[in-house]
């Protein structure tokens, strides 16, 4: 055979799926090289305050991945970087794949760069922060959150005065490693790898599909990811809780589910899963940072099957007081400083009106764009909302038509972190395998 | 002297919202030995860990205390980060100042404060003795030991003979297959379920890395991680494996825990697999009289989210099986009227919502909301009373037969093996998994894994998708060859050992033993796991754990007094 060991994974996303699968290979001895579009690895989990149903936070359990996942002798990471192509064996050269790796440039020499943060500091620029929902602000130059992995920035030409103006330099001239580049090129980088596991994700319904929800314009209607960065320590809050329009603490706070999913007549027809959970957790929380608040959850089924889920819903009802009511909103007004919240209670047969600071709406998921234009790419399935589809969804729900390329987290659809991580699981044994069956088992792990 | 590093982690507002971190600082900066200390926001992040791995080359650190989370959350992340700087990672220690400082005393500031700066100094006299220890290693035995013949046991087995290591398959019962042997369709394909088991099983015991023992039990265990003795009723010796994977499945809650709907009383009130065996059968009658059913109630949640008199939890794959069952009720029997009594329709996967959709307007199943109260027969017709919680009206149907979706729960022998192996289970009996998130296929016990509804209900899909990511954990143990130990085991002092044997008395994990021929006491470093029983037993303190000597006690208590 033309390519021998070692043998190397392509990870393509570095979310939970992706950081898990990469070390679950890693570990085993093989290389992994792991691709994200974004500057730092983390994926959404990355943006999200405490988790479910322990209530640990986020960042506490995340980081130790990250890091590990940052500093392993055998995971390469290609951060800010998108695959480009992928160009399989020919026929007799066993399974592999050629890969063109694009790497935006950063406009920053990260191996000079130590992270110390001075650049940031100093730019002149304020843009909203697409990590913090648009609720917080980031400079041109900039890492998505403080503790990013890999810790170093990249800059924003579209909002760079430098690069808009030719002037400003602010940041050249304050790094005290002369780290920036503002002549830095795209970057292309050719690989083989022997194995590919997609693990790109997902993303939420844009509230503009949403008008009846205000459509992404009514003032205080955010979605959820964007009330985790409020709930986040280290969001733009500091995680207090205030409300986006006037920075008050709000008293009423109404949390609107299935924004989107289960609904085939106007948006989508499948139900996104997490969503019951979520908001059982972000209505617990802010009864814990509001004391005298009141939250309300609309919903049509509480869907709260997991290990001790069932139990945290009833926690949420029981000793957190969050009032839950069976049924759908129908649209939202503006009124006053207020949302008017009018909905139907399902269970009384009434109209409900509730004047809400506040309102929370947990959009369905998505496949990220991502997905689709490597689904397109490798020629893989997809169903009609572009999720993509297994081998066979009972027993090979990680593998793909084509040999060598497998499926990780929510690529598949919507899934939860446990799920996430023990299907990212599944997708590392596959590769593992295949690996191990190859070199001869007994002889050891890598080549 | 010492050379001692403080670091005190805020954990964003977990522990800054309460303790005055600054205050910490400034006064453990005059302590003995402490020649630096300092504070950050998120202390495990990338920044904290270079703010750490930077302070010790640049004033020669030897020692580390970290005031942060639970050891058991972040005392590896730290080790690690100090040893890629040079210092022995056991000369690291967490001062827990969150669960045991921050959160328990939120209300009371100033006192967490001081407790905080206690807890410090404690931490600080420990690792002034900590010695520097390096980590054991032991080679691993690379055979898998599989306990169940279910999807997920089948599936583990698999993934792992294929990477080329042999496997030990042991199922209780006389066939393979588990329960999805019982099922006659899949949802929401309606692909009979033989189309699925049947290769899966060929594949398996076909397989000449697989050995399947049916009608078999694990009777003996014992070892550690990387080297198991198992011993199985079926065959003679005993067998040496170095990991297992506990897939030992779900049952039904017994009918008979279910009197309110005459459970186990009422002939034609049965459960859901009795139903999945009158499909398969293709024949859907009454057990009472044999006549075709015209009314069926399907009724779920029977015994689950009942914290009362049941189960608190919810059994996760009733939902999904009660649609398809009606459904097919209503293919065998057009004319037939199918009801299903629900609380919340939980129909959460790929194509499930989209499938109870159908059911309802496709094949016509009316979904009542609400909890069955009580069944009643009289004169043949089964009476069920219950409550449509839409309509807010108590409602009664007259039923030929009702299907109850009782609760699930662990499979049967579970508990005794969580025993013979010392699996920790959690409160409803299901094996624990070490961390809800983002360890979910790992027990507490390192070297046995969880996969399928062992550890949870789950459906296919999701079993299959966990059993290979259980398969993984052992493929990357077998991979790697070898097993790494904590290192701060007990140890012997030969000259104060005087042979009584105490400590193998009182050792709960068979680490302790005589030597053979000297009047002296050994430890099996693989197996012991630091508990300090024999520590405690040991009249002449002989017998000490490693970097937790009576001396470092005495400091820190002194310390904290």
């Amino acid at each position: 055979m033309k390519h021998d060991p070692p043998l190397r994974t392509l990870i393509i996303g570095a979310g939970i799926a992706g950081m898990q699968a990469a070390l679950e290979i890693a570990n085993a001895g093989y290389g992994v090289v792991l691709v994200e579009r974004l500057p730092s690895i983390g994926g959404r989990m990355a943006q999200l305050s405490e988790t479910f149903p322990t209530l640990d936070c986020a960042q506490c359990i995340l980081t130790p991945r990250t890091v590990e996942t940052g500093h392993h002798p055998l995971i390469e990471l290609f951060t800010y970087s998108q695959v480009k192509d992928i160009e399989p064996f020919p026929a007799g050269e066993g399974t592999g794949f050629r890969v063109l790796i694009h790497r935006h440039p950063a406009y920053v020499n990260w191996d000079v760069c130590t992270g110390c943060g001075y650049c940031q500091e100093k730019c002149p620029v304020r843009v909203d922060s697409e990590f913090e929902r648009n609720l917080g602000k980031r400079k041109a130059i900039y890492t998505l959150s403080p503790q990013a992995v890999p810790n170093k920035p990249v800059i924003d030409r579209q909002h760079c005065i430098f690069f808009q103006r030719g002037k400003c330099r602010a940041c050249e001239r304050f790094c005290p490693t002369g780290a920036i580049d503002y002549t830095q090129e795209a970057q292309s980088v050719e690989i083989e790898v022997h194995a590919i596991i997609l693990a790109t994700g997902y993303e939420l319904y844009d509230l503009s599909h949403l008008p009846e929800y205000g459509g992404g314009r009514m003032a205080d209607v955010i979605d959820a990811l964007a009330f985790e960065r409020l709930l986040s320590a280290s969001g733009p809050t500091a995680g207090k809780i205030l409300r986006p329009s006037d920075g008050t603490v709000p008293r009423e706070v109404v949390f609107i589910q299935c924004a989107g999913s289960r609904d085939p007549e106007r948006h989508l027809p499948y139900c996104s899963k997490i969503c019951c959970m979520y908001a059982a957790k972000q209505a617990m929380l802010y009864r814990h940072r509001v004391h005298d608040g009141q939250a309300y959850v609309f919903y049509i089924d509480i869907r709260a099957a997991g290990k001790r889920y069932d139990e945290f819903t009833q926690r949420a009802m029981e000793e957190d007081n969050v009032l839950y009511l069976r049924g759908k909103v129908s649209r939202l007004m503006r009124k006053d400083g207020k949302v008017y919240v009018l909905g139907a209670d399902t269970l009384s047969g009434r109209q409900i009106e509730i004047a809400a600071d506040l309102v929370v709406v947990a959009p369905a998921m998505l496949p990220h764009p991502e997905t689709r234009r490597l689904a397109g790419m490798l020629g893989l399935p997809t169903d009609e909302h572009g999720w993509l589809l297994p081998l066979e969804p009972h027993l090979h729900p990680v593998e793909t038509i084509r040999p060598g390329v497998f499926l990780a987290g929510t690529v598949t659809g919507p899934m939860d972190i446990p799920e996430t991580v023990a299907h990212a699981g599944g997708a590392a044994a596959k590769v593992l395998s295949m690996f191990l069956h190859r070199t001869g088992a007994l002889a050891g792990g890598a080549g | 002297m010492a050379r001692i590093g403080v670091f005190v982690c805020h954990c964003g507002l977990n522990i800054a919202g309460t303790v005055n971190v600054q205050q910490v600082i400034e006064a453990v900066r005059g302590y003995p030995d402490v020649v630096f200390a300092t504070d950050y926001r998120y202390m495990c992040s990338e920044p904290g860990q270079t703010l750490i791995r930077q302070a010790i080359a640049e004033y020669a650190l030897d020692g580390l205390v970290v005031a942060a989370c639970s050891p058991a959350m972040h005392e590896s992340t730290f080790r690690k980060a100090a040893a890629a700087a040079g210092l022995n990672p056991y000369r690291v220690e967490i001062a827990n100042i969150r669960e045991q400082v921050a959160w328990p005393h939120q209300s009371e500031p100033e006192k967490a404060t001081e407790k905080a700066l206690d807890t410090v100094v404690s931490i600080v006299e420990k690792v002034r003795h900590d010695e520097p220890l390096v980590p054991l290693t032991f080679p691993v035995t690379r055979r898998v030991l599989v306990i169940g013949g279910g999807v997920a046991g089948l599936t583990a087995a698999l993934e792992i003979a294929n990477a080329g290591y042999p496997v030990l398959l042991v199922e209780r019962s006389e066939r393979l297959g588990g329960h999805v042997a019982q099922l006659s369709h899949l949802y929401p394909s309606f692909d009979p379920s033989d189309t699925l088991l049947t290769p899966l099983i060929e594949a398996v015991t076909s397989h000449p890395l697989i050995q399947v023992l049916t009608d078999a039990e694990v009777t003996g265990w014992e070892g550690q991680a990387g080297n198991f003795t198992v011993t199985v009723r079926g065959i003679p010796s005993p067998v040496k494996v170095g990991a297992a994977i506990l897939a030992t499945g779900f049952e039904l809650y017994a009918q008979q825990r279910l009197p309110e709907y005459g459970g186990g009383r009422y002939p034609d009130v049965i459960d859901s697999l009795q139903f999945e065996a009158m499909l398969k059968a293709g024949e859907i009658h009454r057990p009472s009289d044999g006549r075709i059913p015209q009314e069926v109630v399907w009724v779920q949640c029977a015994g689950s989210r009942d914290p009362v008199s049941h189960c608190p939890y919810c059994s996760k794959i009733c939902c999904m099986y009660v649609a398809k069952q009606a459904a097919l009720y209503r293919r065998a029997i057009p004319g037939g009227q199918a009801y299903v009594f629900y609380i919340d329709v939980r129909s959460q996967g790929r194509g499930y919502e989209e499938f109870v959709r159908q059911v309802m307007e496709e094949y016509e199943v009316v979904y009542l909301r609400g909890k069955v109260s009580k069944i009643i027969e009289r004169n043949g017709v089964l009476e069920v009373w219950g409550a449509d919680t839409l309509s807010g009206q108590a409602l009664h149907l007259n039923a030929d037969l009702v299907v109850l979706a009782p609760a699930a729960i662990p499979g049967t022998g579970s508990e005794v093996l969580a025993r013979l192996m010392r699996v920790a289970t959690d409160e409803s009996g299901f094996f624990a998994e070490v961390h809800p998130k983002l360890r979910p296929v790992e027990s507490f016990t390192a070297g046995i894994y969880l996969a399928g509804a062992a550890q949870f209900p789950k459906d296919i899909r999701e079993s299959v998708a966990q059993a290979a990511g259980a398969a993984a954990k052992v493929l990357q143990l077998f991979a790697r060859g070898e097993m790494v130990a904590e290192p701060t085991v007990a140890t012997v002092d030969e000259e104060l050992c005087a042979g009584c044997g105490r400590c193998v008395e009182v050792c709960p994990y068979d680490a302790r033993t005589m030597h053979p021929w000297r009047k002296l006491a050994t430890v099996n470093a693989a197996l012991c796991q630091s508990c300090g029983a024999c520590a405690v037993a040991c009249p002449n303190k002989a017998t000490t754990i490693k970097n937790l000597s009576p001396r470092q006690i005495m400091a820190m208590v002194e310390a904290l007094l």
